[in-house]
């Protein structure tokens, strides 16, 4: 019987109709499937048309040598195992016949039992042959997997934002991604390189610790380095022990996470609950310095100077008030929390309805107010609290920064695509420097003609704030001691629709 | 009896100090800006001079200690400040700044009679 489940293929190429016919009939009955041709060119063409294990090629054959058979056959598949057949058997054709990728040859005539076990063996070797091409595909696309592993290895850590680097238990190079040269600023180092030296002694000196314990322990290191002076590059570098499968120490890996932006929006923070600190604390301290003397009787407070004293608290107090709500919808507009309830404004409304707001804020400094109408339809889609605190805010400014008797111009016109909102005073003006920093939080204008004038300083801060919101845009022109002029850009949708950026 | 020179631009801290000063017989002058700061006390050359940091102002508290100190001028200098802690002027008395003492605001009425007395009597057994 043959070795394998599937039958066996064997070609048998001869002239000699008999031999072939009684070949084909004995292997038949022992589970091969034979196929026959009667020459070389006929045996050659079945060849080509169909896959076979096995071939018998005699060697005597009247159109073409079967040493010629045998060389185009292996030409269409080298794995095909062949045997010379022949009565003229000498060791010479023998030699030469396996020396051109015969597996054997049969001397004839045979017996069924030598010509069976023959193929038999060959069919073996057929089978290992297979086996071994299998597996050598198989290595071959291992190898493949391997590298398409290590490129794909490489694309995701080129691809990520952090420096990633390792290196083995003494210290030399065995991976990193091109962020990382970017960070630590390596313009030529190549794996194997040993890089302890050119690293920032920071990271050097957590690689070390582990690589002195030399011992895999699942702890990681974490330093903040300023790698750029003037805070212009901060990183965050955290280091990790890379084991072996074994489960000893193979080597560290470092991970450099650029928190520059971070630390500066860290600062920013900071220095504004400074700020905002200071800010209340001041009108705090004056009050209380007022009611311990008022309540402490050695200083004598006389009831006059009392109330004076308690106004004067009730004033900072009130300011404090202010501040506290100023506070609180910036902190509400930071947080985007702001309930908003976009509809149709109409924009020169609002602006009468302002004027007649502060109206008796107009009439205490005698000043005059304009408000030319430029627009056939000056409406928006906005919220109507945030326009009227937007509207509020400049015109109180332009009323308390005014001259007695001055005058308030307000225009509103179309632009483009804006509704532009003039407000114009003649005040105090601002002064250049003052100017660029009229948007910051807190910041006041200080000398002697704003002396008297309460506020916040935050008014300015929440308008810019509820103008970008909108993706609108502010504009100042000022002259000190002449005047200050606002101009407010807010985009009207045609569609219809809320020019918002509320999410 | 001394002669305090009191320079704040709050007129409420300044008025409420002036007030607790004046109760323990000192005579007080004051300015709200650092300017006029500096020209009382170059006029009235006080014995003590109490002055906000005025971090608001273009040349603030600091700016003038440091001015006095520049012109030879060494009165005895106590600093209110409101936010050392939190700006992280965490600093101590001489320290930076050429200042004798800080005073964090809000202070108490004793304590301020406290550390005007000491500096003056130093002063005064110099």
């Amino acid at each position: 019987m043959v070795v394998d489940d599937l039958k066996p293929q064997v070609l048998i190429i001869d002239d000699e109709k008999g031999l072939r016919l009684g070949t084909k009939r004995l292997l038949e009955s022992e589970g091969f499937i034979a196929d026959v041709a009667e020459n070389g060119t006929e045996g050659i063409n079945l060849a080509r048309s169909k896959p076979f294990d096995l071939a018998i090629i005699d060697l005597k054959m009247p159109d073409l040598d079967g040493i010629e058979v045998l060389k185009e056959i292996r030409k269409i598949d080298p794995n095909i195992v062949c045997f010379i057949a022949t009565a003229y058997a000498s060791y010479e054709t023998a030699i030469e016949s396996t020396k051109l990728g015969a597996y054997s040859y049969i001397p004839k005539p045979f017996t069924p039992e030598e010509l069976l076990l023959q193929l038999k063996k060959g069919y073996e070797k057929r089978l290992l042959i297979l086996e071994a091409e299998k597996l050598k595909k198989e290595r071959e696309e291992r190898l493949l997997e391997i590298a398409y592993e290590k490129t794909r290895l490489k694309t995701i850590l080129n691809s990520i934002t952090e420096g990633a680097l390792v290196v083995n238990k003494t210290g030399e190079l065995v991976l990193y991604n091109s962020s990382a040269l970017k960070y630590l600023d390596l313009h030529e180092i190549f794996i194997g390189d040993v890089i302890l030296e050119i690293l920032p002694p920071e990271i050097t000196e957590m690689i070390k610790k582990f690589i002195d314990s030399n011992e895999y322990i699942p702890n990681s290191y974490s330093t903040q380095i300023e790698l750029k002076p003037n805070k212009e590059l901060i990183v965050e570098a955290t280091c990790s022990p890379v084991p072996h499968a074994d489960g000893s120490l193979a080597g560290v890996v470092t991970v450099i996470r650029n928190i520059t932006e971070a630390k500066k929006v860290e600062d920013i923070k900071s220095q504004f609950v400074s700020m905002v600190a200071h800010e209340l604390k001041t009108p705090v301290a004056a009050v209380i310095g007022f009611i311990k003397i008022i309540l402490d009787d050695t200083f004598g407070v006389k009831p006059e100077q009392q109330k004076d004293f308690l106004n004067r608290s009730y004033v900072r107090l009130n300011g404090l008030l202010a501040m506290v709500n100023d506070l609180l919808d910036i902190s509400r507009m930071e947080l985007r929390k702001t309930q908003r309830e976009i509809k149709e404004l109409d924009i020169a409304q609002v602006l009468k309805s302002t004027l007649d707001f502060l109206e008796l804020e107009l009439k205490k400094k005698g000043i005059t107010a304009n408000l030319s109408i430029g627009c056939s339809d000056c409406h928006l889609m906005a919220d109507q609290n945030e326009i009227n605190r937007l509207f509020t805010n400049l015109i109180s400014n332009a009323i308390k920064y005014n001259k007695d008797n001055g005058s308030i111009d307000l225009e509103i016109k179309r632009s483009g695509n804006y509704l532009r909102i003039r407000v114009s005073d003649t005040g105090i003006g601002l002064k250049a420097e003052e100017k660029a920093k009229l948007f910051q939080e807190f910041f006041r204008v200080k000398n002697d003609k704003t002396r008297g004038i309460s506020g916040t300083g935050l008014g300015l801060s929440i308008v810019k704030r509820i103008v970008d919101s909108y993706a609108g845009k502010i504009e100042v022109e000022s002259e000190f001691n002449v005047g200050t002029t606002f101009l407010i850009f807010l985009p009207i949708k045609e569609n219809g629709q809320s020019s918002s950026t509320q999410k | 009896m001394a002669l305090i020179a009191i320079i704040d631009d709050d007129p409420d801290i300044l008025d409420a100090s002036s007030l607790v000063l004046k109760s323990k017989g000192y005579e007080i002058i004051t300015a709200t800006n650092p300017n006029d700061g500096y020209d009382i006390v170059k006029l009235h050359n006080p014995d003590l001079i109490i002055l906000d940091v005025m971090m608001d102002e273009p040349d603030d508290g600091f700016f003038l200690a440091q001015k006095f100190r520049k012109e030879n001028i060494h009165t005895p200098i106590i600093m209110y400040t409101s936010v050392s802690k939190a700006v992280g002027m965490d600093f101590g008395a001489n320290e930076m700044v050429p200042v004798d003492d800080f005073v964090e605001k809000p202070i108490t009425p004793d304590e301020l009679i406290k550390k005007v007395e000491k500096l003056i009597i130093h002063q005064v057994k110099e």
